[in-house]
């Protein structure tokens, strides 16, 4: 039984302590934590927030951040805000890097809890932004609250003949938590099986009591139960003194997220750097400050970070993906190219990676390469990333000046998604030179309806009003890509010059 | 009761201003205002004072409007409406004014029409309705008002002109718009109208007529660094750089951060070969416009004046990143590129810059040199032949076609372009001939390859500068 276990072969280990438990249902040491490592999750990483945490955040502060403090606010980083001059060269510009769905800056990883929090603006906090979710139509529903904890755990209850194994609320956890190796499992399966954070919870603090508060796994373990049950200023107080026992990484990783769900960058950077100091060459440290340097829009300050993760590990992918991805934004496609091609090596194969290759084979000169690039992606696309791959083939056509493949390609991009903004966008502009002036701004309105943190569709349909004369439709679509981007210099002249219409008698 | 009910909704078209115009409906609301006292004198003088009191804080409303305090305005607005039910003329009209400067022009259209229902006779509120509806894009419907308010004046006003004059603009017809400009500007000069007449000229492409206008406008108001920097580009379009240049400086003087005018007058120094000093305007212009797809080709093609090629490709690709759609920046890049010797990717940029453009010989000739490169000889003449075929006058095509051919052994071909060449070469003026010294070199050398055959190699890379 125990080999089955060392060897991750959990159904079958579960087969047999079910049958050892048959014979014997006293038998205590077969109250296995296979159950529970089945059912396991790195609790370390963060989980989407669901509806109603993002419509009724009790724990903002203020409705509008001061810049650089809040990750609901990524366009206001510190540093911008004081410097004041975007070149574009060191910091974040949004004419270089696109924006992911949600208004965060593009970073070269899909990381949970990243792509859905609705960036600021007037859609902020909507009942429809909340629900659009961050995937595309058909397959995302909005998250509920602690969404993956709950559907994963209904999922076994469901698979399970007979019955949950543990019926907790049945339990005497008093008489437990006097056992302290046997409490420790069963928390475990408590929390990882039953996903009852309430019982956790009590069980936690009855063998902390026990412990004479010293133990700081169980303190750990009840800050991680108050984390679940959203009660995350008690959660701290857990995790604090439970790192004054024995700072562990597991701990310091927990205490950060907790600071990141209340919205607090700049304290959850703080215990990273402290845990940095306690655990030099802990990666998941350097990580997590990059991470946060990302979300403020802070790029260029997560670069030496990744670096020095890759010096400690050389082949963490998501360090690798995102220095490819900022060298490739900086005009370094060549060097990106060699970051994608030592992700390829390492044995990652799927639509993103091709894809990428695909593009900076494209902007490196080495035509010979793309398309084949972009075919491998295009095989191994499914629904949700082919409009993306059909974009980026659209735009290379662009590139090459084959106006009509362009077309042909975004066309397929739409027909796979139809809320797919990005395409639609550039649709429009291709309508627009061939004429067709209705067609084009159709495609404008379809797309800036779809993607309100992108400011070009919202400034295409600008300046096509503006030319038609219709200086209110103008005003109104400038007004919003100068929201989505205020340092947009073309928006700014646009609007200094509907000004000038308003103003004059 | 039927009376009152009558007179409560019928007096609502009188104002203050105009209470003898309509008396009946006036006497009736002097009735129902003053109902214990009928003595006609009594009613008037009670009117004059409610006069009054309508217009009594209006100088409060202009001041605070004047001073752009809008929500104090708004405010003082809402309670004079508020005591006369809604009933005064120019609170709606300033509260309309404050609708447009915060871009709700739908809203201060109706506005602006109850002013107009408030007061037909007063043409500063159709003007206003005629403006909204030009503002909205409703040009016909918004010339009809204008021509309802030029009836109503009597005399020339220069703003229903010039608007009319903006309206056929939108409209595309473009004479009645210069016809309408005129008629502005015979009552009253303005630099706007002059400004939109040579748009007008522009838009028609007779790039002269826009000159005069604004040279025109130039001699009214000297010092408007935009008509300078007009004036600049037009020049500039029509090939006489060193007056656009006159014109740009001039404006940067009044102005030395408008982007327009550093790109332009930039661009002038370069065509001079002065890099260095037009690389130092465009960093003065790419602070302000960083993501400007036109700068960063300028900076790009000065990088390649001074022949550091791999940032010239650099700038080039960002500008071309941002741009897609622009066919020189694709063109130069396929120069850049042919310089360094990588004709393959000189190939993609020239085939994509045609794409784009079908139209520019020049890039055709590339082509064919690209293609020379590539060993391709037969595309590569067929590019000089089309490239002939568009633009048969230049010397340069020749001289190329003359020397790909030489490369691949057709002589008799090569000689007959090269006279085709000779004779276009003598009629050429000597500051051209001067231009690019590489060309009479060349030239020699191919006669001299021609006469003795045997000193020449690798020739087209210098002529292609």
């Amino acid at each position: 039984m125990h080999h089955l276990n060392a060897t991750r072969d959990y159904d079958a280990c579960i087969d047999l302590c079910t049958k050892m438990l048959e014979k014997n249902p006293y038998d205590q040491q077969a109250w296995t934590r296979a159950l529970t490592a089945k059912n396991w999750i790195d609790e370390t990483e963060m989980e989407e927030e669901g509806v109603a945490e993002i419509m009724m955040d009790e724990n903002a502060t203020a409705q509008v951040a001061r810049p650089g403090t809040s990750f609901a606010r990524p366009n206001t980083s510190a540093s911008r805000a004081g410097g004041g001059v975007a070149t574009g060269l060191s910091s974040f510009n949004q004419g270089m890097r696109p924006m992911t769905r949600a208004g965060a800056p593009m970073t070269g990883f899909a990381r949970p809890a990243t792509a859905a929090r609705p960036s600021t603006g007037s859609s902020r906090d909507t009942i429809e932004t909340a629900f659009r979710g961050s995937g595309r139509p058909g397959t995302s529903r909005p998250v509920s609250s602690a969404a993956r904890l709950t559907r994963l755990g209904t999922a076994t209850q469901l698979s399970e003949p007979g019955g949950p194994f543990i019926d907790v609320d049945k339990l005497d956890l008093r008489k437990y938590a006097q056992k302290d190796a046997l409490a420790r499992a069963l928390i475990e399966y408590i929390m990882h099986h039953d996903r009852n954070p309430k019982k956790a919870v009590e069980l936690a603090s009855l063998a902390t009591v026990n412990a004479n508060f010293k133990d700081w796994w169980w303190k750990e373990r009840l800050g991680v139960a108050y984390y679940q049950l959203g009660m995350y200023r008690d959660a701290e107080k857990q995790f604090k003194s439970s790192l004054k026992d024995q700072p562990m990484i597991k701990t310091v990783l927990q205490l950060a997220k907790v600071y990141i769900r209340i919205d607090q960058p700049a304290a959850a950077m703080a215990t990273y750097v402290k845990g940095a100091e306690l655990f030099p060459g802990e990666t998941s440290m350097l990580l997590g400050q990059a991470r946060i340097h990302d979300a403020l829009n802070d790029m260029h300050l997560g670069v030496p970070l990744y670096k020095e993760v890759l010096k400690w590990d050389a082949s963490n992918v998501e360090a690798i993906a995102c220095l490819a991805a900022n060298h490739f934004y900086t005009d370094q496609p060549e060097i990106a190219l060699r970051f994608y091609r030592r992700l390829l090596m390492m044995g990652v194969n799927n639509t993103e990676l091709w894809n990428n290759l695909g593009l900076c084979c494209f902007y490196a000169s080495q035509y010979d390469m793309t398309l084949a690039c972009f075919e491998r992606a295009i095989k191994m696309a499914d629904d949700e990333e082919a409009p993306d791959v059909w974009f980026n083939v659209g735009q290379v056509a662009i590139g090459i000046g084959d106006l009509g493949l362009a077309y042909q390609a975004l066309k397929i991009a739409v027909s796979v998604d139809s809320t797919h903004a990005e395409s639609f966008n550039n649709l429009g502009v291709l309508e627009l030179r061939k004429g067709n002036v209705e067609a084009g701004r159709a495609n404008f309105e379809k797309a800036s309806r779809e993607a309100e943190h992108a400011f070009e569709p919202a400034y295409n349909h600008a300046l096509l009003a503006f030319k038609t004369g219709e200086f209110q439709e103008a005003y109104e679509r400038v007004e919003k890509a100068l929201e989505c981007y205020p340092e947009h210099a073309d928006s700014v002249e646009l609007k200094k010059q509907l000004k000038k219409h308003f103003t004059l008698l | 009761m039927g009376r009152g009910a009558d007179s409560d909704s019928d007096p609502d078209v009188e104002d203050d201003d105009y209470y003898g115009a309509s008396a009946k409906a006036s006497t009736s609301a002097a009735a129902r205002r003053a109902p214990l006292t009928s003595t006609a004198g009594n009613s008037q003088a009670q009117k004059a004072s409610k006069a009054i009191a309508r217009e009594r804080r209006n100088y409060h409303i202009h001041r605070l409007y004047v001073r752009q305090e809008h929500k104090e305005c708004l405010a003082v607005i809402e309670e004079v409406l508020g005591e006369f039910g809604g009933l005064c003329e120019y609170p709606i009209y300033v509260r309309a004014l404050i609708k447009r400067h915060e871009g709700k022009i739908a809203e201060s259209l109706t506005l602006f029409q109850a002013a107009t229902a408030l007061n037909p006779h007063n043409v500063a509120n159709l003007k206003q309705v005629g403006r909204s509806l030009y503002l909205l894009g409703r040009h016909r419907a918004a010339i009809d008002v204008y021509d309802e308010a030029q009836n109503a004046v009597g005399a020339d006003d220069w703003e229903i002109w010039h608007n009319k004059g903006l309206c056929y603009m939108y409209l595309k017809q473009f004479d009645e718009s210069v016809e309408c400009f005129k008629g502005a500007n015979d009552i009253q000069r303005h630099d706007t109208t002059y400004a939109q007449m040579g748009k007008v000229y522009a838009l028609q492409e007779k790039y002269n007529e826009a000159v005069d206008v604004y040279l025109e406008a130039l001699e009214f108001s000297p010092e408007n660094p935009e008509v300078l920097t007009t004036i600049g580009l037009l020049y500039l379009r029509m090939g006489e750089s060193f007056r656009a240049f006159d014109y740009l400086g001039n404006s940067l003087t009044h102005d030395p951060r408008d982007p327009k005018a550093i790109l332009a007058a930039g661009s002038i120094i370069q065509d001079n070969q002065d890099v260095d000093v037009a690389l130092i305007k465009y960093r003065v212009a790419a602070t302000q416009t960083p993501n400007s797809a036109q700068l960063w080709n300028n900076i790009g093609m000065c990088f390649f004046g001074k022949r550091r090629y791999i940032a010239a490709i650099a700038c080039l690709k960002r500008a071309l990143y941002l741009d897609p759609f622009e066919w020189i920046i694709a063109y130069n890049l396929g120069l850049v590129h042919l310089n360094t010797g990588q004709a393959a990717s000189a190939f993609h940029f020239f085939s994509s810059s045609i794409n784009l453009k079908p139209d520019f010989p020049s890039a055709y000739m590339y082509l064919a040199v690209t293609l020379a490169k590539l060993d391709d000889h037969d595309n590569a003449c067929a590019a000089y032949e089309k490239a002939i075929e568009m633009d048969p006058g230049d010397h340069l095509f020749h001289l190329n076609y003359a020397l790909t051919l030489y490369v691949a052994g057709e002589k008799e071909r090569c000689v007959e372009r090269l006279e085709v060449f000779e004779g276009l070469w003598k009629g050429l003026d000597d500051e051209t001939k001067n231009v690019d010294d590489e060309v009479p070199k060349m030239r020699g050398l191919v006669r001299k390859a021609l006469g003795m055959s045997d000193v020449f190699g690798g020739g087209e890379r210098s002529a292609v500068l």
